[in-house]
């Protein structure tokens, strides 16, 4: 009876241990990592129909971040340019453009050209753009710094823990509002003085941003 | 009717083009890979010269586009579609309201449609008409998904086979050209009646241009007698009476449903419900008698009703005149109206005659409504009466309306049958299925060599006809239409017509010549010949505005008592129906009208306010008469002990299946009792057992047609039982309140007397919501505090600006439904279909509960003459939300403001929140209702998944759609509270007012509702509305003794009961069951009565929580 177990089956229950709890822990940090907002979205960076440049438009030309995308602060969304929006200019400079004929085609036919969706929240989130830039929440800070990017890419995770973190602080991101469009401001106090200032702002704005369900799920 | 598992026919392929591309479809299509290949440059297109980059680009981007490429691990690719060119006044994300009216028969009802880029979405109705005040119908709510119907004709058709719309028009013209040689002679057209005024002057024009031509109406559900009792009496035959409530403090409803049925509901809703508005004992309150053969929701509102058979109220309205002042005409007419009125028994008699007393004593407020379906001798009588009362000009009036010369289906069937019609053009309606049981359509159209059918669905009628010209639904197509009291209604289209369907105006327009009519034009010179040629910015103002004032012109004709007596010479009052010689009362169906909605589902599980049945008609009886059968009322089983175990199967509830005989003729159907009816009146709703319709229609009960010769009632029916049985699916099988406080009522003379009579009612009077010392706090602080003493339970944090609450005056509340519909509308409520309604699985997020009392203490028999009462129930938001407690994932949750959240994601469908909920208003998504046909629910995953794209376009973008496994219920539109409070925030800016003004917020319910019955708003403001109501001495919370502090209150309903009358009662009879039921000696005045549930346990713990 001696030999039915070899000797080095002694050392088993504790290799078969170690090794789930390594093959456990690799799994769960690998989820985490990789499963997780942080990392499927923050970077996408989808080529476009037309590889429109922000960092040239905005970042060089000047232009507002409105003149695009003029709903958003009227209304939930924040569009997409119709075709007749670049056609505004691009009727007048770079009107044999290749890179453009995708515009002018959809602006001669009526159908749409078939931008990539980069920011995109689960159906069953309601986002207001308008709440957001009409109360100083300025769109650097869940798009990132637009007005540098050549092409647009995801900055924020836009979780729903990332949501909360700043609807249970307003302060560190409130700004004057003539500021909202202005990508590159930052507050001259630095840190210390956006967060004073903030304070200054929830008070007099009578912010409350919504921590409940009811606030984005309906 | 045997019974019979629910079973849709099969359903056929969708046909028809499509009209709004998935993103999904739009990856398959070639466009759309076309599209990909010119992202890479035009070079990439040459497959032919492929070389491996571009071979591997393409790949890779159709791996994208397929879903098959993983692109690094991410979500699947999605895109944005932006417009070429910027529609004006469009904001993506924001809903945008054009002014529309919604058609039926002589009325148009003003309306506003909330569309998202350009896709209608749900109808509201238009709050700046003064008449209407936005209140809607459940008929109009329900418009939207008639429009997205899958079923709907789709094409036009020529026996069948497909036609173009360039064909069409070559019909119409060719008909025109045929015709205008002959005068017209052989052609004739069968419309329904409109209200449009645009059509009006076509059909003027019609009949201009072929004078020999025969112009038809018909309706199955008509209104005329009133007018060819008008021109009786009046001797002008273009005089019809409209009725004006709001001057109106006495009114007795002759079988007239004025609440409901008639024409012009919504108006008199309104007028009604502001002479019962009360917010004091003191307001001056209005006083409704009705005599009815069937139980409508009027006779539920009146404070004296009485059953009569519907062939006895010329007789009734002869004894009401009797006892008025006939003036010089008296001799004349007392001779007519004596016989007439001594067919009634003594109480019948007796019960007029008060009644004419108090009408006599509100000379010129008082009215007497007659029901449209009534004889003309009915409607002659009617106008005699107000005239005597001097009510004429004052809350009836005469006003002339000139339709043009009409025939009669009648007057056409004999043309046909004479060989003179060889051309028919049916525009609308569906005779085939709704003429007249003496006029086999059918055969007739036979006789006709071309038949040319405008319909909206392909239905019995397209079947027997040579053409089938596809109609444009009312949303999409120009016109225009009268409300009730004659204002001219814009009707403009939200979307362009799905499937080529064009309108009436277009079709008559082509018949008589016009080359190349839109409706646009068509009612625009209609409007400028009316108006005087304003010109466009006036046509502007109009289309903004959705309607001009423009009532009808009322004339000074009086009423001749020797014309009438004349008319009642030569009628013969019916003898009253016996059992054996029954009355059969024809009904407009509270859901699917006479037909037209029957493929409509929100209708079809909509319940019919008092039967509370869905997708069945049945033959409604009395209490009485089904004792003479021998039958017991499923409901009556409930409570006495099974007392005919045979209907119960599988723990289900039979209904005993009977044929009515009436001329030869017969029907079969289901049998329901229901208390309220004349003894021997038998109620058949028309509109069902469709032949031809889509998949939600067929299969639905029986058609009451095949019975009705032209008048809305027969006389000399026979009923026999046939033995089968069918299980009917219904809503509310229990119909007691058990004497429980849920519906708290008194009479007016109660409330003078003793004003907080509501606050001692129920076991709130001994048991009350336990504030611990906070009892006196004001409303604004107990809300944002909910102080509940050393209760160890968490308190909600209540720390909004806002705090959201309801309040439901049921004294105004008339339980239309209305609301159900628009709250189906805008929450993305999905219909469940018979099967799942029968198992009690509805979905409506509010429900009319409707009660019958009857005085007596024991309610083992249902009652034969009882008060309905009827009750709104939605989730009441309760502060301290025994839901809440019993979550096991905290899907159920409170918001800042008060709010009962439901948070879809987070439920896993334990349901014990469903359990925990005394109100019963949580809904659970058994099966995927939205994404499965409902026949095919129980396939799992072996049945096909996915919403038609049509219904898709019917959701409303702001409301989650939710999946199977979930719990919902009311979340007090958050969208629409979360839409004003950031429209609020946006306009405050940097500034800090962001507080929502009251009425800024109407939720979908309230929106709706014809008497305002229901008032949103924030209760921590003290001066909205909601607030005002709170505080009033009516207001209660339903089983405000669970201590649940529900957000959403109630207003007692105070009954205004004569004390001169027969049947006056001292208290209402909800009340008095209530008071029968409490214990003996208990007194009422120092702690209220006691729940009869609680009485044998009560004394101790009640009274310790009281003190």
């Amino acid at each position: 009876m001696s030999k039915v177990f070899p000797k080095w089956s002694n050392a088993l229950p504790l290799k078969i241990v170690v090794f789930i709890f390594v093959f456990v822990t690799t799994l769960l940090a690998g989820i985490t990592y990789y499963v997780t907002p942080n990392y499927v979205r923050v970077g996408y960076e989808p080529t476009q129909p037309v590889p429109y440049d922000h960092s040239f438009h905005v970042g060089e030309l000047g232009l507002d971040c409105r003149y695009c995308h003029d709903s958003v602060d009227q209304s939930d969304v924040a569009n997409i340019p119709a075709a007749d929006t670049c056609m505004k200019c691009h009727s007048m400079i770079k009107t044999d453009s290749d890179l453009l004929a995708p515009i002018r085609e959809s602006y001669a036919t009526g159908d749409p050209v078939a931008w990539k969706r980069v920011h995109e929240v689960p159906d069953y989130v309601y986002f207001s753009h308008q709440a957001h830039v009409t109360r100083g929440v300025s769109c650097v800070e869940c798009h990132g710094q637009v007005n540098e990017m050549e092409v647009v890419s995801h900055a924020e995770p836009m979780s729903m823990s990332w949501c909360l973190d700043c609807h249970r602080h307003p302060e560190e991101v409130l700004r004057p509002v003539d500021q909202v469009f202005n990508l590159d401001w930052v507050h001259p106090g630095g840190k210390q003085g956006q967060i004073k200032d903030g304070l200054k702002f929830v008070e007099e704005r009578n912010i409350t941003p919504p921590q409940s369900c009811t606030g984005c799920h309906r | 009717m045997k019974r019979a598992p629910y079973n849709h026919p099969e359903t056929a392929e969708l046909s028809g083009p499509r009209y709004w591309r998935s993103l999904d479809d739009l990856s398959q299509s070639p466009e759309f890979l076309a599209q990909v290949e010119r992202e890479f440059g035009p070079e990439a297109s040459e497959m032919n010269e492929v070389d491996r980059r571009h071979f591997f680009k393409i790949m890779a981007a159709s791996f994208a586009i397929g879903g098959l490429g993983f692109a690094g691990c991410r979500r699947p690719e999605s895109h944005i579609l932006p417009h070429s060119k910027m529609p004006e006044h469009q904001i993506p994300g924001q809903a945008l309201y054009y002014a529309t009216g919604f058609p039926l028969r002589g009325e148009t009802l003003p309306l506003l449609i909330e569309t998202h880029t350009g896709r209608p979405t749900k109808v509201e109705g238009n709050a700046d008409h003064p008449g209407y005040k936005g209140g809607t119908t459940r008929k109009a709510q329900a418009a939207i998904l008639d429009l997205y119907d899958p079923d709907r004709a789709t094409a036009h058709t020529k026996g069948g086979s497909k036609i173009s719309n360039a064909d069409v028009n070559d019909l119409l013209a060719s008909l025109n050209k045929k015709y205008a040689a002959s005068n017209g002679k052989g052609v004739a057209v069968l419309a329904e009646s409109s209200s449009s005024p645009t059509r009006l002057r076509l059909k003027k024009a019609f009949l201009k241009a072929f004078p020999q031509a025969t112009w038809a109406e018909y309706d199955a559900i008509d209104a005329s007698n009133a007018g060819i009792a008008a021109a009786k009496v009046t001797g002008n035959d273009k005089l019809q009476p409209k009725y004006d409530l709001s001057k109106a403090s006495r009114i007795l409803a002759v079988d007239a449903d004025f609440l409901d049925e008639e024409q012009g509901s919504v108006q008199f809703s309104k007028q009604f419900a502001e002479g019962r508005r009360v917010r004091s004992s003191k307001d001056a309150m209005n006083r409704l008698y009705s005599v009815e053969s069937n139980f409508s929701i009027t006779g539920a509102m009146a404070d004296h009703r009485k059953r009569l058979a519907s062939s006895q109220m010329v007789s009734f309205l002869a004894a009401v005149a009797l006892e008025l002042d006939l003036g010089v005409e008296g001799n004349a007419l007392n001779s007519v109206l004596s016989p007439l009125a001594s067919k009634l028994d003594a109480e019948t008699q007796e019960w007029a005659a008060k009644c004419a007393d108090d009408l006599a004593q509100h000379k010129g407020e008082s009215l007497v409504f007659v029901g449209q379906h009534l004889s003309p001798e009915a409607h002659a009588l009617g106008l005699l009466v107000n005239e005597k009362l001097g009510n004429l000009k004052k809350t009836v009036s005469l006003v002339s309306i000139d339709n043009g010369k009409t025939a009669s289906i009648q007057d056409l069937a004999s043309s046909i049958e004479a060989g003179s019609v060889s051309s028919l053009v049916i525009l609308g309606g569906n005779p085939v299925y709704n003429a007249p049981a003496g006029i086999d359509f059918s055969a007739l159209l036979e006789q006709v060599g071309e038949v040319v059918r405008l319909g909206y669905y392909a239905d019995e009628t397209s079947e027997k006809s040579t053409y089938h010209i596809t109609q444009a639904h009312f949303l999409e197509a120009w016109g225009d239409g009268r409300t009730y009291g004659g204002d001219v209604v814009a009707q403009q289209p939200m979307i362009l017509p799905l499937f080529d369907g064009v309108s009436e105006i277009e079709v008559l327009a082509r018949l008589v010549g016009e080359a190349n009519p839109d409706g646009y034009s068509l009612v625009y010179a209609t409007f400028q010949a009316a108006k005087g040629t304003p010109g466009k910015r006036a046509f502007e103002a109009f289309l903004n505005e959705g309607f001009t004032a423009d009532g009808y012109r009322v004339s000074n004709s009086n009423v001749s008592g020797l014309e009438l007596a004349n008319l009642l010479k030569g009628f013969k009052a019916p003898a009253a129906p016996s059992k054996d010689s029954l009355e059969v009362r024809f009904l407009n169906d509270a859901s699917v009208d006479d037909g037209r909605f029957a493929n409509n589902g929100w209708l079809q599980e909509c319940p019919d306010p008092m039967t509370k049945l869905t997708w069945d008609n049945a033959i409604i009886v009395s209490p009485k008469f089904a004792k003479d059968l021998g039958i017991v009322a499923p409901d009556s089983a409930i409570q006495v002990a099974r007392k005919n175990p045979n209907k119960v199967r599988d723990g289900r509830q039979f209904a005993s299946v009977a044929t009515i005989k009436v001329d030869g003729r017969e029907v079969t159907g289901a049998i329901h009792i229901q208390p309220g009816l004349d003894n021997y009146t038998v109620v058949l709703p028309l509109g069902y057992g469709r032949t031809k319709t889509g998949r939600v229609g067929t299969g639905s009960g029986f058609s009451a047609y095949a019975i009705r010769s032209a008048a809305a009632f027969v006389t000399n029916a026979t009923l026999a039982l046939t033995g089968a049985e069918y299980q009917l699916a219904s809503t509310q099988e229990h119909w007691s309140m058990e004497g429980r406080a849920i519906v708290r009522e008194g009479n007016l003379e109660d409330y003078e007397a003793d004003k907080d009579f509501v606050s001692k009612m129920g076991m709130e009077s001994h048991s009350p919501a336990i504030y611990a010392g906070a009892e006196d706090m004001p409303l604004q602080e107990k809300v944002s505090e909910t102080p509940r003493g050393g209760s160890i339970y968490e308190h909600p944090d209540l720390t909004g600006i806002h705090q959201w609450g309801m309040s439901i005056d049921l004294n105004v509340c008339t339980g239309c439904n209305s609301c159900v519909i628009a709250c189906q509308s805008e929450n993305n409520i999905p219909i469940v279909g018979r099967d799942q309604v029968r198992r009690g699985r509805e979905m409506h997020w509010i429900r009319l509960d409707r009660y019958f009392s009857s005085g007596a203490k024991d309610n083992t028999e249902i009652p034969e003459n009882p008060q309905a009462s009827l009750q709104p129930i939605a989730c009441m938001h309760c502060e301290t939300a025994p839901c809440e407690t019993v979550c096991p994932v905290n899907a159920t949750v409170h918001d800042e403001e008060g709010l009962n959240a439901m948070a879809y994601n987070r439920c896993i469908g334990t349901r014990y929140c469903a359990n925990n909920c005394p109100y019963k208003v949580r809904r659970f998504n058994f099966f995927d209702y939205q994404q499965r046909e409902l026949d095919k629910l129980y396939m799992g995953p072996l049945a096909p998944k996915g919403m038609p794209e049509l219904v898709q376009m019917a959701q409303n973008p702001d409301v989650s759609v939710r999946m199977r496994g979930v719990m919902e219920k009311c979340t007090f539109c958050v969208q629409r509270i979360n839409q004003a409070k950031i429209a609020q925030q946006a306009k405050a800016g940097d500034g800090g007012d962001v507080r929502v003004r009251d009425g800024a917020i109407k939720v979908a319910c309230e929106q709706a509702c014809p008497t305002d019955a229901i008032v949103f708003g924030d209760l921590k403001d003290a001066n909205s509305r909601v607030s005002q109501l709170r505080e009033n001495e009516r207001s209660y919370s339903l089983l405000g003794y669970l201590n649940t502090r529900p957000r959403t209150t109630f207003m007692a309903r105070i009954r205004n009961p004569n004390p001169e009358m027969p049947d006056y009662y001292e208290m209402p009879l909800s009340k008095k069951e209530y008071k029968a039921k409490a214990p003996k000696g208990a007194s009422h005045d120092s702690h209220g009565s006691h729940d009869e549930d609680h009485h044998d346990s009560h004394s101790d713990t009640a009274e310790g929580g009281h003190h």
